[in-house]
């Protein structure tokens, strides 16, 4: 049996103010790390964002369990978004639906 | 003391134009070994497989190649022998005949994979003529058809 884990991944940049942060481009960001760490079979996932937001730079990501492993690999070695020099935080791992603490309105949540 | 384990996979490269003679050396073999298991396992199959990878022997006229790797991570590279279409700039794929544990056994079924070869192909001739000319091409290395 194989579930889905969530994570609550915040984003820190060098230069928040020169990036667009948008779920697409981060999304794409991990999914790029992760087929030049594992290759185009190895690193072939379903990620998927549950919650973002753009103001904190956090968002919540599912993913199947037997690939959180790699997910994580792929995020810690992310050094770049945009050409910023940047660095993921995982800040909590849940095999429960997460939320961030204090719900605010610039939220965007996805199903 | 510890045993390094290492497979030995013996291959044969079928070219998709019938040659006679390959133009490939181990090098180029390697390289495009390697090339294809960082595309499909990324850096982290490269790394789990570079150490001990080699190419042990490669004979360009029977085409049969002989690849060593690590026990750890043979299983990336006899999984995209299958996926290569492209070696160096010839267009061939990868038949793989065995995998085995010491180069010893690959070779002793290499030999016996060339016998099986040759009695199969000399039981389906009829006449003298033709198994004289089979014999003649299998000794000119001209097998391809």
């Amino acid at each position: 049996m194989s579930g889905y884990q969530y994570l609550d991944v915040k984003l820190k940049l060098r230069d928040p103010e020169s990036v667009t942060l948008t779920p697409v481009f981060l999304c794409g960001c991990i999914l790029n790390s992760l087929a030049s760490v594992f290759g185009e079979i190895g690193g072939q996932t379903s990620v998927k964002i549950v919650k973002f937001s753009a103001s904190q730079q956090r968002s919540v990501f599912r993913v199947p369990e037997n690939f959180l492993q790699r997910v994580r690999i792929a995020l810690s070695l992310i050094g770049y978004y945009q050409e910023v020099p940047c660095h993921f935080q995982v800040l909590s791992t849940s095999p429960k639906r997460i939320d961030f603490e204090d719900s605010e309105e610039e939220v965007i949540a996805f199903i | 003391m510890v045993r390094i384990k290492n497979r030995y996979i013996a291959v044969q490269i079928v070219p998709y134009a019938p040659t006679k003679v390959l133009y490939l050396n181990d090098n180029t073999l390697t390289k495009c070994l390697l090339r294809n298991i960082e595309k499909y396992y990324g850096v982290y199959g490269l790394g789990m497989i570079e150490q001990g990878f080699r190419v042990k022997y490669i004979n360009e006229r029977t085409k049969i190649a002989i690849i060593r790797c690590m026990h750890a991570g043979h299983r990336f590279v006899s999984s995209i022998l299958p996926l290569i279409t492209l070696i160096g700039d010839v267009r061939a794929k990868f038949r793989t005949l065995y995998i085995g544990a010491t180069i010893i056994q690959c070779n002793k079924f290499i030999i016996k994979h060339q016998k099986k070869f040759l009695d199969r192909e000399m039981g389906q001739l009829t006449s003298a003529k033709e198994r004289q000319d089979l014999f003649k091409r299998v000794m000119e290395f001209d097998m391809d058809r």
